[in-house]
């Protein structure tokens, strides 16, 4: 099977001259289709530059990003946007939602700004909706929505023009136990349902423990791979705290 | 400490004070030009020839210039609490790190004072080449300007009242500020970034009652004022304008939610970004009602105030024009009482005038008695008549229309001297003149040359001659003199109008761009969220642009219409001065909209945009 996103050597250096940090030395990763896959990794360990390239906001310094194979760093302007609301679908920490729409039109306006038929519009976020369990907040203002509410609502939205892929920076960042639950649920339900492939950065093991494989990041190269291969999410809860333990070592941060 | 901080300040967000600081500079600008109206060589011109208008220019511009001074007030008050919110975090900063409350507010008063000192330093020097520019184009007003009049004057009592004023201005701006600083919570500035919009979500009846309530009311505003006309001020009339007020309020209260749902349904809604854009506005239009009630309250004011004066300086011009069609006219009473002819050039030239030189044309012509029985014309309007023949010739000399023949009596279609003599003369065919007596002779004469150089000639002859008419009883009525009046009453009614006009749009037009700038930061995070999603750069420039128009247009579109209305009941009025030139005044006004409000427009979506993209990047 073609991989959907294929990373090969990808490095990211900030800095000028004098004083420059390499945020990547020549990462490689590949998702396939359906995939949930998790990134971890200590802070400063790379993992949100990696995203910001992926989601094309950032520019790599050298090595090569390949969505559904377009190769990302070729892109510019037009091409650029158009593959950013065609391809990808984002879910954010937090200032996800526009506090102007409601639930309904948060979702909508993914597709009215991907030029979708205006017709069908509106039983496309609702189909959404339903996949993501908030229907009964479409008519509601992001202010009214718990926070587990609004992530969903993200979420639906980051689904709804059908990407190639949807990713998600640390999205229980803001939630409570409950909420990250709930979202963590039916976004493993899009994914086994759907088949949406989906990638998620985040600090907190108990929401990686949702995903399917997840990568360990360190100094921005890969440390460590693991996979679930079928165990239950309790037994790959625990892997995932020893890696990251492992991963902590003799360094003071402990995640 | 605080000195350098502020004026760091000030130099970081010069762009986000732009158009504050344009908007102050006009208005200092606009108050220095009207304060500075005594001093121009033009009006002092006119003072000394003791015109009747000059008087009334002089308390107008005192009252109006408190009156615009209150409204500018106003204004900077408003920009400023909009600048502070728009500053609460940063201030929070401050505090935070241990700043003193007196010390913040410290700053700001400092950062006051140099944007007001500076707006105050440029706003008088654009006043002086303001009021230059005003005072030539008073001069070019005159007809055959005497050319020695103009020369340029600074008005040093114009600049010490512009700074007078805007000084009281910024001290309770200060006052204010400082107030307001020393009063607020250290949580409060903090947590200001996040707001969040109160979005009614009245249903759809409600908003459709509310908005035909509002027409309704306006309506009967409308009905009243049509009815009864602009100048009859009782109990009625304010009623009026309460009615229209609560109408226009009641409008923009309801048209958010009422437009919404009508949208809704349609297809278009769910296109690029309509949706997005349109739900940006309808949570601010609500927000915003009140002042966009006022917004558009001062559109009417400006519309209707600078249309009417032109309108009229119109009807003036065409009067007058109409009224002395010579350089000179004399009126020959007769010897005590009794009708006799004269020649009067030959008089001028026994007083020592050299008329061949003087006087380019000499028409004289003898009106009649009007005997109301033989001409069937009312003695009450006509009191006398000229003959068909004279009136011809006095109309070809002008290169005017002459009239066939007279079947009977009519009204001298256009004047046959200057001035009010005019007035109530019939013309009558020739074999009619038979059966009258005569009852004045009238001389028309017509300047060689440099009108206004004959004309003291003329004046001076007058003044030396001994006994120039020889017991003849004769007056005299010079073109010039009724221009200098002209130009007097013009000025009055032109330059207040356009002061009060002018002062009105940039008020209204400044409100609407800083309330449109100072959410620049809530729709940063907006459009940087967009963009994330994938809407390109030109889609979202469109949709920010119609935001910003559609703040705009709004209030425009409903201050209009008031006008439209205003204007149809102050043309009765106009009217029974004379004709108005409808066309001209309106084109005038809307041109004068259209640079003022449309730059403002500009430079908001400019700001606006810039604010969107720095945050974006």
């Amino acid at each position: 099977m073609e991989p959907i996103l294929t990373v090969e050597n990808l490095q990211k250096t900030y800095g000028g001259k004098g004083s420059h940090t390499k945020a990547l030395r020549g990462l490689d990763l590949r998702v396939f289709p359906g995939e949930f896959v998790g990134i971890m990794g200590p802070s400063g360990s790379g993992k949100t530059t990696l995203l910001n390239c992926i989601s094309t906001i950032d520019v790599p310094t050298a090595g090569s990003i390949r969505v559904d194979g377009t190769d990302l760093t070729a892109l510019k302007g037009k091409a650029l946007s158009r593959f950013r609301r065609e391809r990808l679908g984002f879910i954010f920490q937090d200032c996800n939602l526009l506090d102007t729409l409601t639930g309904l039109e948060n979702i909508a306006l993914a597709l009215t700004i991907g030029g979708a038929a205006p017709g069908t519009v509106e039983s496309r976020a609702r189909e959404a909706a339903q996949l993501l369990g908030v229907e009964e907040v479409l008519d509601k203002f992001p202010y009214q929505m718990s926070g587990g509410q609004q992530q969903r609502v993200a979420a639906a939205r980051a689904m709804v023009t059908r990407p190639a892929l949807i990713l998600a920076d640390e999205p229980t960042g803001a939630l409570d136990s409950k909420s990250t639950q709930m979202l963590l649920g039916q976004l493993a339900q899009l994914n086994r349902q759907a088949g949406a492939t989906i990638l998620v950065v985040t600090h907190d093991a108990f929401t990686a423990s949702w995903c399917q494989r997840i990568l360990f990041l360190r100094d921005g190269a890969l440390y460590q791979e693991l996979h679930r291969d079928g165990a239950d999410r309790r037994t790959f809860f625990r892997q995932i705290l020893t890696v990251m333990s492992d991963l902590g070592g003799d360094d003071s941060d402990v995640l | 400490m605080s000195f350098k901080l502020a004026f760091r300040n000030v130099r970081r967000s010069i762009k986000d004070y732009a158009v504050y600081f344009l908007t102050l500079t006009f208005g200092v600008c606009l108050f220095y030009v009207f304060s500075a109206l005594d001093d121009q060589s033009a009006i002092q011109f006119l003072a000394r020839n003791n015109n009747p208008n000059v008087e009334a220019i002089f308390v107008l511009v005192g009252v109006f210039s408190a009156f615009v001074a209150v409204v500018l007030a106003g204004l900077i008050l408003y920009a400023n609490q909009f600048l502070m919110k728009r500053r609460k975090r940063e201030l929070g900063t401050y505090a935070l790190l241990g700043m003193p409350t007196g010390k913040v507010a410290r700053l700001l008063v400092t950062e006051t004072l140099l944007i007001g000192l500076c707006a105050l330093v440029s706003g008088v020097a654009l006043g002086i080449l303001g009021s230059w520019a005003l005072d030539k184009l008073t001069v070019a007003m005159f007809l055959a300007a005497p050319e020695e009049i103009f020369s340029f004057n600074l008005s040093w009592k114009a600049a010490g009242k512009t700074a007078a004023y805007f000084g009281v201005i910024f001290l309770i701006v200060m006052a204010f500020t400082s107030l307001s600083v020393s009063r607020s919570k250290l949580i409060d500035l903090i947590r200001s970034g996040r707001t969040n919009e109160e979005v009614s979500r009245r249903p759809l009846a409600m908003s459709v009652a509310l908005f035909l309530l509002g027409c309704v009311t306006l309506g009967t505003a409308y009905a009243i004022l049509l009815t009864r006309g602009l100048l009859r001020i009782d109990l009625l009339w304010f009623i009026m304008l309460g009615l229209g007020t609560v109408g226009t309020f009641l409008i923009f209260r309801s048209l958010s939610g009422f437009l919404l749902r009508l949208t809704r349904g349609h297809k278009g809604y769910y296109k690029g970004l309509n949706m997005f854009v349109l739900r940006q506005w309808s949570g601010k239009v609500h927000t915003n009602c009140a002042s966009n009630t006022v917004i558009s309250i001062l559109i009417l004011l400006a519309i209707g105030v600078t249309a009417c004066s032109v309108g009229l300086n119109d009807t003036i011009t065409a009067s007058v024009g109409n009224q002395t069609p010579y350089d000179l006219t004399v009126l020959n009473y007769g010897r005590e009482g009794a009708y006799e002819n004269a020649d009067i050039p030959q008089l001028f030239r026994d007083a020592g005038l050299d008329t061949d030189a003087c006087f380019a044309g000499v028409e004289s012509v003898t009106v009649y008695y009007n005997d109301p029985e033989l001409t069937g014309m009312p003695a009450a309007g006509y009191y006398a008549v000229v003959a068909l023949s004279d009136y011809n010739r006095l109309m070809a000399g002008r290169g005017l229309p002459v009239l066939e023949s007279v079947d009977k009596p009519l009204r001298t279609p256009n004047a046959i001297v200057n001035g009010p003599a005019a007035d109530g003369v019939a013309v009558v065919p020739d074999d009619m003149i038979s059966q009258l007596t005569p009852r004045r002779q009238m001389v028309n004469i017509t300047y060689a040359g440099n009108v206004s150089k004959v004309d003291d000639l003329v004046r001076m002859t007058l003044d030396e001659a001994e006994d120039f008419t020889g017991g003849l009883e004769i007056m005299m009525n010079y073109k010039l003199d009724n221009y200098y009046d002209l130009i007097g009453a013009k000025i009055l009614v032109l330059y207040m109008g356009l002061y009060l006009g002018l002062v009105f749009l940039l008020t209204a037009a400044a409100v609407l761009a800083l309330q449109q700038l100072s959410q620049a930061a809530d729709n940063a995070q907006r459009y940087e969220l967009l963009s994330k999603l994938g809407a390109p750069r030109a889609m979202r420039r469109g949709a920010l642009m119609r935001q910003v128009a559609l703040a705009f247009l709004l209030p425009l579109a409903l201050g209009t219409i008031h006008a439209f209305v205003g204007m149809k009941a102050a043309n009765e009025v106009i009217q029974t001065m004379g004709r108005v030139d409808s066309v001209h005044s309106s084109l005038l006004t809307a041109g004068l909209l259209l640079v003022i409000y449309g730059g403002y427009f500009l430079a908001t979506c400019l700001g606006a945009w810039r604010a969107v993209e720095e945050k974006g990047r």
